[in-house]
């Protein structure tokens, strides 16, 4: 109900500072009093001590002055500040890496959470500039948050202090400090839309980073490496202007700021002229030495309140990247109090539950569209019992892929229901997940870790188990041949292994699960004859086991209990391979394109 | 995997740097001397100021008439304006020039590790080669832009205050310079200590990114199987890693420089010290003290900023160091050869006892791992098609590789046309070899960028006839755009199979004089496949082609055939003849197929 609500409207950019703060509320606290307080105030202690010097000599018993002890006490509280600051270094580090990862982690879980087949609304190198700038610049925000506080004080004391030494020439020089501040304010509107453009061009830049890094062996082979550096350079251009712009723009205004301290200066030089005159002892050099040191400071923290408000719009902007990449989620689930384990043990992994052994899964009426397309399916039924093995099949683009995405919850059906054992299964993407189903996609991905970690992926598994695996996916041949067996560092994205190695490395992984439900999409592609058929009997003597997959080759075919044909979206005929080759003038096709000649059918009514 | 990189020490470490700074700073020399005008105006307007402040304290006590003060006052509030000015203007110049030299350094690095051999890049993930390319060189952005200019500019101001305070007084001068010049030494001594600890950092950073970026590559294959776990359990693993890296490298940073900043305070101090002295002796004025305080305070400036900037050089020294390893790192297929190709016609490929295995990369010795390729030798005449068949694993892909020099053999040779591959220029090898492969990675960019990988060159009727021929005109009425359409990321969209079709028409368009077909119509189903039988007829028409199977249907056309096993050839000779002797192991897969099929 209340998240219902949530959904609705955004929070405003503080709500998630605040969330982030009560993280690690400790850290938080020494973070935003320790370094403020010594940033802000400390500069005020040493003008203070000048002042006393001059007025002392300018007074009237100057020898009396105590010269090296103020001396002392000037440079004094210098020292202090730097030793606090290796303390201060501490907490900065920490909390930032802190609400970084805490950001990093629930974005990754939310995006992991997602229809596996539409996780994120960019490529994976376009969300590396949000996972590392956006991510990046919010927790360096939240330890300015406090600083607000922090300079409205300073500002009371500093100029209390000014006040009783001078209460109208203190009214006087303040002015332009104040009306700095406004201007500032207004300004840092259009700061918005500067980081914005600049913080989508870099996204531009990493997004082609990432996939020409992942293509690089069609661009040698193409040889337009040229080609293509000049397109990442178009990129870059355009990252250097909108750079140009956020930055000059924030800093012009810094700068404004910073100098408008000289300003008041000026002023205090035309208000101060005639008490100074003739050392007349109204206003004493002391005096305006401290009104001239005050000045410079306090206009640095004006300034600095300015670098807040700009930091402000820009990490609101940070946040809005960020929420996009968690299409529809509560706000609260950006910063989700996590834990992120910097010390200590790193969790154990869930052991996987029982599954719910697997009688009848059927799907009525399923349909899902691609965004901006026609593609898709519509209206899909199926049924499949304990035990079956169906192969879905049907053209290039006709939709079995999606078929299967969509009845695992990798993509989000626009309608249609799914059940298991007859209950319907509310949530598809959670549920086909093991030890209810396992999954080998069409074009399976692996990570640069060993052979041994892509197949266990986390599962805590006997030995035994692990060797079953390798045998079901007819992979115990290779484990031999690979350098250092299962321990092998299988390379970016599997590249060290064949296509073929890839596939039965997904499947081994899918093996190793124990799912009620397998299903392949198109496991077979790079597979030759006998291997392929030396796995599919292996999966067959695996009792038990209920099989969905596509596939367009004979060795599936023939073992299909059911086949359902797709064409266009739609189920265009579906049954046993005898009644297929009867009745189905598209699967006729299909099978007879196999091996490039017509081969005649087998003979009907062989039962 | 690339931890072990090989370190480059890091004594030389300043000397590197400095040598990437002068290639990328070179070019930048002009606006870099007017922001060197703009710098040397601010620090005269700072230093302007002061003494204007000191006048007035002096001609104030003094009872000048108001008109004087007055007039001090509007020259102080004039050069503070113009100071705004400056800073303004300098600060546009400063980061232009740093985007600039920075973005000439991206694509220098993008364009060198793009030309790097496989080896090299199967070992890294474009995660990785994200950060190393972007998130190393973004890290240099501000060394580029300042760290030349501040640094002079600041000396300049440095030595600036303290001829001016030696003109106030000698004793003043001397405690200051004195003081300065320890701070220095002592900066220079610690220089480059944190180095090391930067770049550890650096490195943390980019194995998270790249951990992240092929996460998020895999996202199907880790929710359907039941791996969120391990994975939000490995992406701690690694973000706890980056923390503990980077606090060191900042604690190491800031305890070394605050103790030289403190050490510099404790002069300015002794310095206020002497000066009142000097007031009570009778021989500074009360202005003089206030402007030796105020030169003490710009002076702080200066040696903030060089402080910042020998920090900012340990942190770029880490970037920098990275950046090198990568420049450093040569391509094992280097480009020496000098022999044109035959530029027309079906070339033939000889196999000369081609003997290859793979090498790890991060092994500094180039030892291959276990051979791959034993001793094959073999010759595929000019315009003959040969299927290629055998176990997974049995080396088929490799040995297309190596038909375009993605690797260069590890014994024997290969020869396209009689010439051994590696004394042609690689650009004519490249050239003469098309490749389809099972796999085809699309870019976020238009269909046409796509198809003809960024080559402005080749024309859209071109293009647009080649996809007609492959059967996708109806596909292509259907953009938007057209040809100009931009694709989605990961070719989303798109299935699998019509991406495949997209690699074709990447083939044709290169009309190449060797044709690879890596199980290139796997994802096909039997229908389409049939369609793009005539075009891959013509494909192969006065081409050498490799056809590379698992299924037999596919190498129905082919002229011979070779089979493999464990890297080495089983058998070769004519489809026709193999095919009808019974003993061969062609001839019993045939068998095996027909059985098959008559089940």
């Amino acid at each position: 109900m209340s998240e219902a609500q949530d959904r609705t409207h955004e929070w405003p950019t503080w709500r998630y500072m605040v969330e982030l703060a009560r993280y690690k509320p400790w850290l938080y606290a020494l973070e935003v009093l320790f370094n403020p307080v010594l940033f802000y105030f400390v500069p005020l202690l040493p003008a203070l001590v000048v002042r006393q010097l001059l007025n002392g000599l300018t007074g009237s018993a100057p020898a009396d002055l105590n010269i090296w002890g103020l001396v002392a006490l000037f440079s004094g509280v210098w020292l202090m500040r730097h030793a606090f600051n290796v303390v201060a270094i501490v907490t900065d580090v920490g909390l930032n890496h802190v609400g970084t990862a805490l950001l990093r982690r629930n974005l990754l879980n939310f995006v992991l959470q997602q229809p596996g087949a539409r996780a994120l609304p960019h490529s994976p190198g376009e969300a590396i500039s949000r996972f590392r700038d956006d991510a990046e610049s919010i927790p360096n925000f939240l330890a300015w948050t406090m600083d607000p506080v922090v300079q409205v004080l300073v500002m009371i004391v500093g100029l209390a202090t000014l006040a009783s030494i001078n209460s109208l020439i203190t009214l006087a020089v303040v002015v332009p400090v104040l009306v700095t501040l406004v201007i500032v304010n207004n300004a840092t509107k259009r700061i918005r839309r500067y980081r914005e453009a600049a913080r989508e061009a870099a996204g531009g830049v990493t997004d082609f980073l990432g996939e020409t890094f992942g293509a690089v062996m069609a661009v040698q082979i193409a040889g337009t490496q040229d080609h293509v550096i000049r397109h990442f350079e178009q990129r870059n251009e355009k990252r250097r202007k909108t750079a140009l712009a956020d930055l000059v723009f924030s800093q012009a205004l810094q700068t404004f700021t910073y100098n408008s301290a000289s300003l008041g200066t000026g002023i205090l030089l035309l208000v101060a002229a005639r008490s100074m005159q003739g050392g007349a002892g109204t206003f004493t050099v002391g005096d305006f030495s401290l009104f001239v040191s005050y000045l410079g400071w306090l206009t640095i923290v004006t300034s600095m309140f300015g670098n807040f408000l700009i930091l402000y719009r820009q990490t609101g902007v940070s946040i809005k990247r960020l929420m996009e990449l968690m299409p529809g989620a509560p706000p609260n689930h950006l910063t989700e109090h996590n834990p992120i384990h910097f010390s200590g043990n790193l969790p154990t992994l869930p052991r996987p539950g029982t599954p719910q052994p697997l009688e009848q899964l059927s799907v009525r009426g399923l349909s899902y569209t691609y965004p901006g397309s026609s593609h898709g399916i519509q209206g899909v039924d199926l049924v499949l019992e304990k035990g079956d093995f169906t192969v879905i099949t049907g053209r290039i683009g006709s939709g079995k892929t999606t078929l299967l995405r969509a009845l695992l919850g990798l993509l989000p059906p626009d309608s249609g229901e799914i059940f298991w054992n007859g209950r319907k299964v509310e949530d598809p993407a959670s549920f086909f997940t093991p030890p209810q189903s396992a999954y080998t996609p069409q074009v399976p991905r692996l990570f640069s870790e060993t052979l041994k970690d892509n197949i266990l992926m986390g599962l805590e598994g006997q030995d035994a188990d692990f060797d079953t695996a390798i045998h079901a996916a007819v992979f115990e041949r290779d484990l031999t041949e690979l350098d250092h067996g299962a321990e092998t560092i299988v390379g970016v994205r599997g590249t060290r292994l064949s296509g073929g190695q890839v596939q039965r490395t997904a499947a081994a992984r899918m093996f190793m699960r124990r799912p009620e439900l397998l299903v392949f999409d198109d496991l077979s592609s790079a597979l030759d004859v006998d291997t392929e058929r030396l796995l599919w009997e292996r999966v067959f003597a695996q009792p038990g086991h209920t099989c969905l997959v596509v596939s367009h080759r004979r060795a599936a075919l023939r073992r299909a209990n059911h086949i359902i044909v797709l064409d266009g979206g739609r189920i265009a005929a579906q049954g046993t391979l005898d009644a297929l080759l009867q009745t189905s003038p598209e699967f006729q096709r299909l099978w007879e394109g196999d091996l490039g000649t017509p081969q005649p059918a087998p003979e009907p009514h062989t039962a | 995997m690339s931890d072990s990189e090989p370190t480059s020490p890091v004594k030389s470490s300043t000397r590197k740097i400095l040598a990437v700074l002068g290639r990328y700073f070179a070019p930048q020399w002009r606006p870099s001397v007017l922001l060197l005008l703009l710098l040397l105006t601010g620090i005269g307007l700072q230093l302007i100021n002061p003494w204007i402040l000191s006048q007035f304290i002096d001609q104030a006590v003094a009872g000048a008439p108001l008109n004087t003060l007055l007039k001090l006052a509007g020259a102080f509030l004039l050069f503070a304006l113009l100071r705004q000015l400056d800073t303004v203007a300098e600060s546009y110049l400063a980061a232009n020039i740093g985007l600039r030299a920075t973005n000439q350094l991206r694509s220098d690095l993008a364009r060198h590790c793009l030309n790097l051999d496989m080896a090299f890049h199967n070992a890294r993930t474009p995660g990785e080669m994200i950060e190393r390319i972007d998130g190393d060189v973004d890290r240099l952005n501000n060394f580029f832009a300042r760290f030349v200019i501040d640094l002079l500019g600041n000396l300049l101001l440095l030595i600036g205050v303290l001829i001016l305070v030696w003109r106030i007084h000698w004793q003043v001068g001397a405690a200051l310079t004195g003081f300065s010049l320890a701070t220095f030494i002592l900066l220079n001594r610690l220089r480059d200590i944190g180095v090391p600890l930067y770049r550890e950092a650096r490195q943390a950073n980019a194995m998270l990114y790249g951990f992240i970026e092929e996460r998020l590559a895999g996202t199907e294959d880790i929710r359907a199987n039941g791996g969120v776990a391990y994975v939000m359990r490995r992406l701690l693993e690694h973000a706890r890693r980056l923390f503990r890296a980077d606090l060191k490298a900042n604690l190491m940073s800031v305890s070394v420089f605050g103790f030289t900043r403190a050490l510099f305070m404790a002069g300015t101090g002794v310095a206020l010290g002497l000066s009142a002295f000097l007031y009570l002796d009778g021989i500074l004025t009360i202005g003089a003290v206030y402007l030796s305080y105020r030169y003490t305070e710009v002076l702080l400036q200066p040696i903030e900023v060089i402080n910042r900037q020998i920090q900012d050089l340990q942190q770029a020294g880490a970037s920098v160091a990275r950046v090198q390893d990568l420049l450093a790192r040569t391509s094992r297929i280097q480009d020496t050869g000098t022999t044109p190709l035959p530029q027309n016609g079906a070339l033939p490929v000889q196999f000369e006892d081609l003997t290859f295995g793979y090498i790890d990369d991060d092994n500094a010795t180039g030892a291959p791992l276990e051979l791959v390729l034993r001793g094959l030798s073999f010759t595929l005449p000019a315009g003959s098609v040969t299927g290629l068949l055998g176990r997974t694993g049995s080396g088929k892909t490799t040995l297309s590789r190596m038909v375009f020099r993605a690797y260069d053999p590890t014994g024997g040779a290969v020869r396209l046309g009689g010439l051994d591959l590696r004394a042609a220029p690689l650009a004519d090898v490249r050239r003469a070899v098309g490749v389809v492969t099972q796999e085809i990675q699309l870019f976020h960019a238009s269909l046409r960028d796509n198809l003809t990988l960024f080559d402005p060159a080749v024309p859209d009727a071109q293009i647009e006839s080649v996809i007609r021929e492959l059967g996708l005109g109806d596909w292509l009425d259907d953009l938007p755009d057209g040809l100009n359409t931009l694709l989605q990321p990961g070719g989303g969209g798109l299935s699998a199979g019509e991406a495949q079709l997209l690699a074709f028409v990447r083939v044709f368009l290169s009309d190449p004089q060797v044709v690879v077909l890596d199980e290139a119509s796997s994802r096909l189903d039997p229908a389409t496949e049939r369609l793009l039988e005539q075009a891959i007829t013509r494909l192969l028409t006065g081409r050498t082609g490799i056809v590379i199977a698992h299924r037999l249907g596919t190498i129905e056309r082919v002229d011979n055939v070779i089979i493999l096993e464990r890297g080495q050839v089983l058998e070769f000779g004519a489809r026709a003849a193999l095919a009808s002797d019974s003993s061969s192991r062609f001839s019993q897969l045939l068998a095996t197929g027909l059985e098959e099929a008559l089940v």
